[in-house]
């Protein structure tokens, strides 16, 4: 009888199989990376009908977030400012930027100006921003550093998993009440000795946290946590209605 | 050792509870309904129109046409628009709450209403107005749905054809010197009762312009004689107010006082507070009721006795004899006195009523006597003079001053002036008379034929319609103007007890509808207010104490004003007046029978007058009582429907016919008149699906009103029969033979049958002990008799679980209490919850195969001493009903969580047992594995395509089952009623009661953000409440936290009354009833049927 196969496919098998390997592990990677938000979201970064400056307002003027974002500590929105904030200043500086004129059309015209959402979470989230920026969390967690970006991009991946990495261990981002919307705090940034005397200190903690230089984030983190009786929610409920 | 489950055996108090002839009966039907978790069918694909074949090769293609369309990989821009300047209050994403108020037929409903981002998305009553504390009824609920309706009215139309605004106003104004021809004699208005001052005012100062215009109020349901009644009885502006919460004795005749579809919420709230027994030795109202069909009123009764309505008048007047022996009241017997009982009459046990007077008797000024406002004047004021006698004005019926309208006239007399011809201007403001005015309403002066309503609207040259539909009545106006919402538009009204409250719009018009104030301004040549001006002006005549700006602000604020008090006037009964009334219109018809029924016609629990026709929420609501959506029938009791030979969904014909002419006879010596034309016999004629119910009256046919109305939109287009067919001014709630108006009444079957939704079979659960009742006696005597029925005292007390269990470490422990001892299964939370939770319609034919989604259903149980005799047909002839409202139980050890594959439901830490639509993939292994059967699960993508028939290419197709064929994405007036707080659930999901969890989260939230930097995180006591305990006007439900023992769930759980269904499967349900007592009069006759555990029951 004919030998039907040549001698090298003998090897066959062996080669589709390792290249089938090769490709499935090649397409489950690509599709870990590029499908993921941390690729997807991350740097997302449109362009704005008006090109506002967040470095400018926040670090160089001052400005706190909750001018404009006035409604973050009591809303589960955190809202984009009318036309009407903006005209707040803008009657009386930049009154002839053409960049600005976006705003002034919208302020004569009464048609908002179509800001291009950045941040979006699916419709069957329900994040609330007010649970969050009244209990510790600051702006900085979720959305970066703000402040200092030109042009604000994604800067979080906000996966469930990032999400959860928080609500897992929330005194990794607790902070001090007062500095929520102090995008630049850090935790050497506060005094131990003052610390310890408005908060205490964790029970069960032996040490006298006052004596120390600096107070680590996650002791920061468990003092606040504990004092404020923080345990957000990792059960479907809490985000999912 | 394995643990076999042996469901303790039914029947041990030998007592049943059945839900459905089919039932009782053990039908085949009924057996597949039971042992499923959905009904048959409710899983197959295919529907009458596509098979499961015909299904892929649509979807074969459109596989196909998808592949064209991937156009796009990117990501989406989306923008988020802010205002251009800031609006008052407005919060985004954040409920507004703002205090309105419903027009209703007796008078206005107080609401509050939440907005959100500028739409109004769900309404509640007002926690602060006496009449509504916080409760609302299932309408109120559902006209929420209406102000999104797409097929609401939105364009001017002109004899048929489109048109504006501008046109129209150019119209008024070429009219108005027509009007004012002869001071307005040919201009006449038609409207609806709404009890607004405003109106009233705008209408008094448009007769100084028109001093002879006319003014018809009519509205199907009003009863006229009740409101003149009343007047006899106690003078000119004044309404008599029952106060149930001071009865200890209620007799109601024909009375559905409990229907709070009439708006009365105090009176149900009266009501129910006197069955609320938290201990042995509290005391307990009885309810004494007759009526011919089963009312919710019924349901609640102690004692109940199936009566033709038409012969209520015969029962009163004996039931006032025996009154008027026991007291001898002066003014009864004037009323009295001339009055002779009636010879045909129907009989009853002498014995029923000589003990429940002797019960009202004993209880003078504490008792109370009621008569529906439907039943005729002479009933009415026996009723009146009997309260009296009983001295019961002052006590529990309060008569109350009302602000003095002026006087309208009747429909019958306005047809009459449209006849004569001399009605030349026509407004009509809502209604729709084409439909529901009675039919023969007036006689053609020279053909002598009989004339509907739209025979004479289209002798009236000119007719304007406001109206929220262009319906049949619009087709014949000369002008169609759509009308404003209430929820649209500035009004103010009066509620049922006369206090004044405010209705401000919530949104500007969605469709630039106009309203009554609107309208009537702009036919007294002034331009439609552009705000609240007409209200406020009338608000300043009531002289608000203080500075004004800051009383209307506190009034629109508060939703009603404190300023004015509500007046009683004392007792005075004009006994002559209402004697000599009495007297003249004492005229008891014959008995109805076997050959010659009588017709009742009562309000649709559902479509009220017809008016929430195109309500999806309410045409898909069960009725109460029958449990029959979509539709309305024919009702009868089981006797009558084998005597008419008619099954549940058999078409009858009912014929309804006058008497024949009587023939002139010319006198002797005298030429022979020129005899009139011939008149032919008028029928009416109405072919309806018969339905048997149980406790219904024999000899009598029930029709609901409100169904059959066309033209009004695609949702209630082919809902129902139209019973006002059958219905003339001489017949407008029953209709029996009486030989002088009616010649003959026949009910005869047509052979066809007509299918019809019934839910009352779905999701059964059999012989499990779920209903518990025992009389106050039995309660007394052992007031642990709950825990004694359905062998739960035999569970061990602490059963092990397999599986393990998330711990309940959270602060707050949720749990639901159902009191079956108040709850009257009005269906308000049922509403309630499908507004809060974004819940779809399904459609007639989906409700048929057992595919609804109602998060909560009211099972209504029958229970009958005497079980269906199979052999001889013989059915319980006055079954009592129990309503039991069932949602999703959150048992601790809930067996839909250790079913599902994909951890889809799991338990919260709170104790909820949570449904994660994104990881379900619709097994339907939980719904399955439930044993209470309130999973649902969405067959089809509810929300995203149309469902139900539609016309296409000659066929009638179910469009549900053409999937992609359809057109995609909900109205975006749809859309605008969805509350944001909840997710909308697609195709493929399953779905449950998750006790409000949005709710939950919003307060949780709320007390972590007013926490802030401490603490202090617990939601604070009683501080919110689930949709269906907020709507509940009898505060039957009620939700809290069952960790802190000091709220309000956590006491009723403690009473003793308390028991958990299913405890011996050892679910641990978070929700728990409490059973039912009933307290009949132990002299009664019927006394020992009544009560599932009493006793008497037990000896017998």
């Amino acid at each position: 009888m004919a030998n039907f196969f040549p001698r090298w496919t003998n090897w066959l098998p062996l080669k589709i199989t390792i290249c089938g390997i090769v490709l499935i592990s090649a397409v489950c990677g690509a599709t870990w990376y590029y499908d993921t938000p941390k690729y997807t979201r991350v740097g997302y970064q449109p362009v704005q009908p008006v090109p506002f400056p967040h470095d400018l307002h926040v670090t160089q003027l001052g400005m706190d977030c909750r001018y404009c974002h006035n409604a973050v500590e009591l809303a589960a929105h955190s809202n984009v400012p009318d036309t009407q904030v903006c005209m707040n200043c803008h009657t009386q500086v930049q009154k002839e930027n053409p960049k600005l004129q976006p705003v002034r059309d919208s302020w004569t015209t009464g048609q908002p100006v179509p800001w291009v959402q950045i941040h979006r979470t699916p419709d069957y989230v329900y994040y609330n921003h007010s649970a969050h920026v009244n209990r510790g969390i600051s702006c900085y967690s979720c959305h970066g550093d703000v402040n200092h970006m030109p042009v604000v991009y994604h800067a979080k991946p906000h996966s469930m998993a990032w999400c959860l990495e928080c609500h897992r261990a929330p005194e990794n981002f607790l902070r001090p009440e007062d500095q929520i919307t102090n995008l630049d705090w850090k935790p050497d940034d506060v005094e131990p000795a003052a610390f310890v005397a408005k908060y205490g200190e964790p029970a069960g903690v032996k040490d006298d946290w006052s004596q120390k230089k600096h107070l680590t984030q996650r002791e920061i983190g468990l003092t606040l946590k504990q004092r404020w009786n923080i345990q957000p929610p990792t059960n479907c409920q809490g985000c999912h209605r | 050792m394995k643990r076999i489950l042996q469901h303790p055996a039914p029947n041990e108090t030998g007592r049943q509870y059945w839900r459905s002839v089919g039932e009782l009966s053990d039908t085949p039907e009924f057996r597949g309904w039971l042992e499923r978790e959905f009904p048959a069918g409710a899983a197959e694909l295919g529907g009458d129109e596509t098979s499961r074949r015909s299904f892929l090769k649509l979807m074969g293609a459109s596989m196909a046409l998808a592949g064209f369309g991937l156009s796009s990989c990117r990501k989406p821009e989306m923008h988020l628009v802010p205002f251009t300047k800031s609006a008052e209050w407005v919060i985004p994403g954040k409920f507004l709450y703002y205090a309105t108020a419903m027009p209703r037929r007796y008078g206005a409903m107080p609401l509050v209403v939440a907005t959100v981002d500028g739409r109004p998305i769900k309404i509640e009553g007002n926690p602060n107005h006496p009449e509504s504390n916080g409760a609302s009824d299932a309408f109120a609920q559902a006209s929420v749905l209406d102000l999104y309706d797409p097929s609401r009215s939105q364009r001017f139309v002109r004899q048929n054809k489109l048109s504006d605004r501008a046109t129209f106003e150019k119209y008024l104004a070429e009219l108005r010197p027509k009007m004012a021809a002869n001071g307005g004699a040919g201009l006449a208005f038609l409207v609806e009762e709404t009890w607004s001052p405003t109106r009233d005012r705008l209408r008094t100062e448009l007769q100084k312009q028109f001093p002879k215009m006319r003014w018809c109020v009519y509205d199907p349901l009003l009863s006229e004689a009740q409101h003149f009644s009343t007047e006899m009885s106690f003078g000119q502006n004044v309404r008599a107010i029952p106060q149930f919460d001071k009865a200890d004795v209620v007799f109601a005749l024909d009375s559905d006082f409990l229907n709070c579809g009439e708006g009365d919420l105090a009176a149900v709230r009266g009501f129910t507070s006197r069955r609320r027994v938290r201990e042995a030795k509290d005391s307990m109202n009885r309810l004494y009721v007759v009526e011919n069909h089963y009312t919710l009123t019924g349901a609640m009764a102690d004692h109940r006795l199936r009566f033709s309505a038409s012969q209520i008048s015969t029962i009163t007047h004996a039931l006032a004899l025996k009154i008027a022996a026991g007291t001898k009241d002066p003014g009864l017997s004037s009323v009295l006195i001339t009055l002779k009982a009636p010879e045909k009459a129907e009989k009853f046990d002498e014995r029923w009523l000589d003990e429940a007077a002797a019960d009202l008797l004993s209880k003078p000024g504490a008792s109370l006597v009621v008569a529906g406002p439907q039943q005729p004047v002479v009933v009415q004021l026996m009723v009146y003079a009997m309260n009296v006698a009983l001295r019961n004005v002052g006590t529990t019926l309060l008569v109350r001053e009302m602000p003095k309208t002026a006087r309208a006239i009747s429909i019958l007399q306005l047809a009459s002036e449209i006849d004569a011809g001399r009605i030349q201007q026509l407004f009509i403001f809502g209604g729709d008379p084409v439909y529901n005015a009675p039919r023969s309403v007036a006689l053609d002066r020279t053909t002598r034929r009989q004339l509907d309503w739209a025979d004479l609207q289209k002798r009236v040259p000119d007719v304007v319609r406001l109206g929220q539909y262009e319906d049949a009545t619009s087709a014949l106006s000369q002008w169609h103007v759509p009308s404003a919402h209430y929820l649209e538009s500035w009004s103010d009204g009066l509620t049922n007890g006369g206090s004044h409250v405010a209705m401000q719009p919530m949104i500007l018009p969605l469709f630039g509808g106009l309203s009554e104030i609107d309208l009537l301004q702009m036919v007294g040549g002034q331009p439609a207010p552009k705000g609240p001006e007409l209200v406020q002006e009338t608000f300043r005549l009531t002289n608000p104490p203080g500075d004004f700006d800051t009383a209307w602000t506190k009034f629109l604020h508060d939703g009603f004003a404190t300023h004015i008090p509500a007046t009683n006037r004392p007792a005075k009964f004009n006994g002559n007046t209402a004697g000599g009334v009495a007297h003249t219109l004492w005229n008891i018809p014959p008995a109805p029978t076997k050959e010659s029924p009588e017709i009742v016609l009562v309000p649709s629990y559902a479509m009220d007058d017809g008016r929430y026709i195109n309500n999806g929420w309410l045409q898909e609501m069960p009725d109460p009582i029958t449990k029959l959506t979509w539709d309305n029938a024919a009702l009868m009791s089981p006797a009558y429907a084998h005597h008419v030979g008619v099954k549940d969904g058999d078409l009858v014909r009912i014929t309804v016919s006058e008497p024949p002419p009587p023939e002139v006879k010319p006198r002797p010596g005298q030429p022979p008149t020129p005899t009139p034309p011939p008149r032919p016999q008028v029928q009416h004629e109405l072919v309806i699906a018969a339905l048997v119910m149980p406790g219904h009256a024999d000899n009598s046919v029930t029709v609901s009103l409100g169904y059959g109305r066309k033209h009004t939109g695609p949702v209630g287009e082919d809902a129902g029969f139209n019973g006002y067919l059958l219905r003339t001014s001489s017949n407008t709630h029953f209709i029996v033979a009486d030989g002088r108006v009616v010649g003959s009444v026949t009910v005869k079957k047509v052979g066809t049958k007509y299918p019809l939704s019934i839910t009352q079979e779905h999701y059964s659960i059999e012989g499990r002990g779920l209903v518990r009742e025992a009389t106050l006696d039995h309660y007394r005597a052992d007031e642990d008799f709950v825990k004694k029925i359905a062998g739960d005292e035999e569970l061990p007390a602490q059963l092990p679980s397999l599986y393990t269990h998330p711990p309940l470490t959270a602060p707050e422990q949720w749990g639901m209490t159902v009191d079956l001892n108040t709850c009257t299964g009005c269906s308000a939370c049922v509403i309630a919850c499908q507004a809060e939770n974004n819940i779809p319609i399904v459609g007639k034919l989906q409700v048929g195969h057992g595919r609804s989604m109602h998060w909560i259903r009211i099972d209504r149980y029958y229970a009958s001493a005497k079980p269906y005799n199979q052999d001889h047909n013989e059915w319980p002839e006055n079954p009592e009903i129990v309503h039991e409202p069932m949602m999703c139980q959150h048992c601790e050890n809930a067996p839909c969580e250790t079913v599902c594959p994909v951890n889809a439901t799991i338990h919260s830490e709170s104790g909820l047992n949570v449904m994660v639509y994104n990881r379900c993939i619709g097994t339907r292994y939980c719904a399955n594995n439930c044993p209470f059967k309130v999973r649902r699960f969405n067959f089809f993508d509810y929300t995203q395509r149309p469902v139900g028939k539609e016309k296409i290419g000659g066929f009638s197709v179910y469009q549900e089952y053409l999937g992609p064929f359809t057109e995609k994405g909900a109205p975006d007036t749809m859309k605008l009623q969805k509350n944001p707080n909840v997710t909308v659930r697609m195709r493929g999901v399953m779905e449950k009661c998750t006790y409000c969890v949005q709710r939950i989260e919003e307060a949780l939230i709320a007390a972590h953000v007013r926490a802030g930097a401490s603490d202090k995180t617990l939601i604070p006591r009683d501080s919110f409440t689930s949709a269906c305990a907020q709507a509940c006007p009898a505060e039957a439900i009620v939700f809290g936290d069952i960790a802190d023992p000091e709220t309000r769930v956590s006491k009723v759980k403690a009473e003793n009354r308390n028991y958990r269904l299913l405890e011996y499967l050892n679910v641990k349900t978070r929700t728990s009833y409490l059973a039912r007592i009933r307290n009949p009069n132990p002299k009664m006759p019927d006394a020992r049927n009544i009560g599932v555990a009493s006793p008497a029951e037990e000896k017998a």
